[in-house]
């Protein structure tokens, strides 16, 4: 790859050095264990093409800063997009009214930490190129999805972008900025067949510049992944239904590891015990062929930064090791309530959110097993290509929808199956993988995690993996 | 909103960037400003754990040069950054295409008497901090005095006051304040390795109208308990009872497949529809956006259309598809004022109730599930296809006689508007997309 510089970071803020350590000063003036704050600009650029036209463009422009206190297991938080020192004096006292004790504190004097590495080396970074361009990716991904067979009958294509400035101060001292930028390239397209009608989906992106479309994946890739996904399904017939041995595809199933293990590895579920984990750890929770990592350092990844929401260097943490439980994913509270130490999950999705331990990207390392092996050892089972999404409980009941796959029947894959949805309980299914793959893919890089109603871009990713059996959802 | 002097700045802003944006070369343009101001408190196990009090304000708009569209929006609301946007959307709008569709709708003339909708509820402001945190952490401890609740998500209380400008270069200049209220819980019961969850909320415009924390706590160990020590079943088709919260996601899948942007876009499996039966005679379907004091009441919609209520489904006969301005002009249909940013978006959405009680609704069933929770996706607009997992109680001969769990339930929706047996007289807008107990024929049950 050739040389990049990190996007330079551009202030928006104005607010001096010495007006942020008077902030932070107020924030603590009733006591508090921990203040910090949070100051986003980011700009996003969006483009929709449909019905053969360019339809609209949006820009969108968010300004804002968000004072959060820590009083023992309490957080006070405010929030303003009006930078006037009058409203940020207001939002440092709604964050400190949470502490009530008669001695205030004082912050620890600022100092500017310098990174030293940089997780999105991009060489055309999106914000900078010109939306002629962009417009240019766009009517190609359309058009070779319209085009690429007669019973393709719509077509949507749409274009996000954005870079997000973000500067974190904290009461210990640390002054830290990061500029991440986001691309996201999605296609739809529908199919129709004597009046029969099924979408496809797919996209492309990440923390990444837009040489990603000329070396990573490009608009055609993209359309023809779209455009199949359709035709296949135009053929596809309704799942069965009830227990039966399952294949997951590469790649997309990573949704496995994020719904099944990543959201209950979250150290608050923990901390609060009421994650069905929250009294495993060390201990054998899954089949010992499977070890699970959250990684946020890996280049250009959609789930990657090079500091967390709360200014910490995040580290890659292996949840899983063997199939025994051996980490979580930490944010500052929750490291300090629990006594461990930081891993840098604590997110947020902009400057009006708390932070809360999440994902990044998150997957099952490769096992030994060559998957056509894997596919051959099933006499009469289900084979899960790609996914719609999956949602878990802290009860560790989950479940997937699969939007396409297969049957497998002796050892092969079959008839093609739409929309069934796959359940279980995590703990169950995790101690029936059987067979992990060698060919570890990550799955759509146009991924988003919701928890307490805030959104951030993750990604996920795992081999082909055979789990004994599991209920699918499909007709009788 | 909370000083008059603001009010005056918005519409004002709002009027002033209008004509900015005219004289500069934008054919038509329109401006939405929101100011609002948000409390909220999350208790768990009798501490505060968040709480959470903040203005903001942000401002939208669309502008349309030679029929060709651009949007922007930003929450600095500084005028040169919001000038820059408006000149940086009429440079931008030249880039898309030429849409003979696009534009902003006629002038209504306004007949609808803000007040009279009961959006605003003044008493709310004056409610404080240390009431709304204790009327969390009262809701949660009448959750947690049941021996059966082993463990808390906590209780939230929230408070929200909003007031909308819009302003159009067709002389449109309207605003409105509105007020939400809401009270929930969440809890577990069970060991750790056999948990089950749930839980419950109340959400009023007017803080006197909402439920106490009494009813809501009882309400959410009900809901969280009836769940313990599941059973799995075995893959059938059977009778299923949607619980209201259950009819509501499916009313939330139909309100989908009727919105007119995904007519227009063919991703629905409603297209060609209109004047044909979808449904059986018990299935009469309304979007009304003027029932006073409900949570999808507005007086008019994001692009300053009034609101109305529309028939969709007159017994079993779709009769509207719901639309903003760009879809009713594709579709050649009127504007049912529905615009929702720059889609289309439900008011209140309803399925008629009918006479039955629930209860007798469930005595009547020889055999079959009740559905009282789904999660996951797996619904598919373009087919009507539904598949999700699910929880649900399990009915022989008229009485429930264990919970079940583990289970996908799967159908299309087409088939089930068609397979509607009995409607429930259990009707109540607890959220704005809202429907009774219904009874439907058979739907398959994947287990063992």
């Amino acid at each position: 790859m050739k040389k990049s510089e990190p996007i330079p970071f551009e202030d928006h803020f104005e607010l001096s050095k010495n007006k942020l350590q008077k902030i932070l000063d107020i924030a603590l003036s009733r006591g508090g264990d921990f203040s910090d704050i949070f100051l986003e600009y980011r700009i996003y650029n969006l483009i929709n093409m449909e019905e053969d036209i360019i339809k609209e463009t949006a820009e969108s422009i968010s300004l804002g800063l968000g004072i959060r206190v820590i009083a023992d297991e309490k957080t006070g938080y405010g929030y303003t997009n009006d930078l006037s020192v009058e409203k940020i004096k207001k939002a440092a006292l709604v964050a400190a009214s949470i502490a009530s004790s008669e001695a205030s504190r004082n912050a620890s004097s600022l100092k500017q930490a310098q990174l030293s590495h940089n997780f999105y080396p991009v060489l055309e970074p999106a914000h900078q190129e010109s939306l002629e361009r962009k417009i240019s990716l766009v009517k190609n991904t359309y058009f070779s999805a319209k085009n690429f067979d007669s019973k393709i009958d719509k077509v949507k294509v749409s274009f996000q972008e954005q870079v997000q400035f973000i500067t974190i101060v904290n009461s210990e001292g640390l002054s830290v900025s990061d500029a991440r930028p986001l691309v996201k390239l999605v296609c739809l397209a529908i199919a129709k067949k004597e009046g029969k009608r099924e979408a496809g989906f797919s996209g492309g992106g990440g923390r990444v510049g837009l040489e990603y479309f000329s070396e990573e994946l490009t608009a055609e890739e993209i359309a023809k992944d779209a455009a199949q996904e359709a035709l296949h399904l135009l053929e596809a017939k309704a799942p069965p239904a009830g227990e039966m041995p399952v294949v997951l595809a590469p790649g997309h199933s990573g949704v496995l590891v994020h719904e099944a293990v990543g959201h209950l590895l979250e150290a608050d579920f923990n901390r609060k015990k009421t994650s069905i984990f929250w009294d495993k750890m060390g201990k054998k929770v899954a089949s010992s062929l499977l070890t699970i990592y959250d990684d946020p350092t890996i280049p250009l990844s959609r789930g990657s930064y090079n500091i967390d929401d709360e200014g910490t260097i995040p580290k890659k943490t292996i949840l899983i090791n063997k199939g025994k439980m051996s980490g979580m994913l930490q944010d500052r509270l929750s490291a300090k309530l629990m006594k461990s130490s930081l891993t840098g999950h604590g997110r947020r999705e902009d400057f009006s959110c708390i932070p809360l331990p999440r994902m990044s990207n998150t997957y099952i390392e490769r096992g030994d097993y060559d998957p056509e092996e894997i596919i051959k050892s099933v006499k009469k089972g289900f084979y899960a290509g790609k996914f719609q999404g999956g949602q878990v409980e802290d009860s560790g009941k989950f479940t997937f929808s699969v939007s396409s796959g297969y049957l497998i029947e002796n050892g092969k894959l079959t008839v093609p199956v739409k929309q069934a949805t796959l359940i279980g309980t995590n703990i169950d299914i995790l101690k029936n993988i059987e067979m992990v793959g060698s060919d570890l893919e990550f799955g759509l890089p146009t991924g988003t995690c919701s928890k307490e109603g805030q959104s951030v871009p993750v990604s996920d990713g795992c081999p082909t993996l055979k789990i004994v059996k599991m209920t699918v959802g499909g007709q009788k | 909103m909370r000083e008059s002097e603001k009010q005056l700045e918005l519409k004002e802003l709002a009027e002033k960037l209008v004509t900015f944006a005219k004289t500069n070369g934008a054919d038509e343009v329109e401006i939405t400003v929101l100011d609002g101001y948000e409390f909220s408190v999350d208790v768990r196990l009798g501490e505060i754990e968040n709480l959470v009090e903040a203005d903001s304000r942000s401002l939208g708009l669309k502008v349309i040069k030679d029929k060709k569209t651009a949007y922007a929006s930003s929450s600095d609301l500084a005028l040169e950054t919001l000038e820059h946007l408006v000149k940086n959307s009429i440079e931008r709008a030249q880039l898309a295409n030429y849409d003979e569709f696009s534009g902003l709708p006629s002038l209504f003339p306004s007949q609808i008497d803000i007040s009279s909708l009961n959006l605003f509820d003044p008493q709310l402001a004056e409610l404080s901090a240390d009431r709304k945190i204790a009327l969390a952490k009262e809701t949660e401890k009448i959750g947690l005095s049941d021996k059966r609740i082993t463990n808390s998500h906590g209780a939230s209380f929230e408070t929200r006051e909003v007031k909308a400008v819009l302003a159009n270069s067709n002389g449109f200049i309207q605003e409105y304040d509105q007020t939400y209220c809401g009270l929930s819980l969440g809890l577990q019961a069970g060991e750790t390795d056999s948990r089950v969850e749930d839980g419950w909320f109340s959400a009023k415009r007017y803080f006197h109208q909402l439920e106490s924390s009494e009813e809501v706590a009882k309400k959410a160990v009900e809901r969280t308990a009836r769940q313990l020590n599941p059973r799995k079943i075995k893959s059938q088709n059977v009778p299923i009872v949607f619980e209201p919260m259950m009819t509501s996601w499916l009313l939330g899948f139909l309100f989908a497949c009727v919105s007119g942007t995904s007519i227009y876009q063919k991703t629905s499996f409603l297209v060609d529809k209109l004047g044909k039966r979808i449904g059986n005679d018990k299935v009469t379907v309304i979007d009304d956006g003027l029932i006073p004091g409900l949570l999808g009441t507005r007086p008019f919609d994001s692009e300053g259309v009034p609101s109305q209520k529309t028939l969709v489904v007159d017994k079993g006969i779709l009769k509207n598809y719901l639309c903003n301005t760009y879809a009713a002009r594709k579709l050649k249909l009127q504007s049912t004022g529905n615009a929702d940013g720059a889609g289309v978006g439900p008011s209140n959405f309803y399925l008629i109730p009918g006479e039955t009680p629930p209860e007798k609704i469930i005595s009547s069933l020889d055999k079959g599930l009740i559905l009282i929770r789904t999660i996951g996706h797996g619904l598919n607009p373009v087919t009507g296809d539904i598949s999700r997992g699910a929880f649900g109680l399990w009915v022989e001969k008229g009485e429930i006689v264990y919970p079940v769990s583990e289970i996908t339930i799967s159908g299309n929706l087409g088939d089930i508007l068609n397979k509607i047996e009995a409607v429930g007289n259990d009707l109540d807008f607890r959220v704005p997309v809202a429907g009774p107990t219904v009874l439907v024929q058979e739907m398959t049950v994947a287990g063992q």
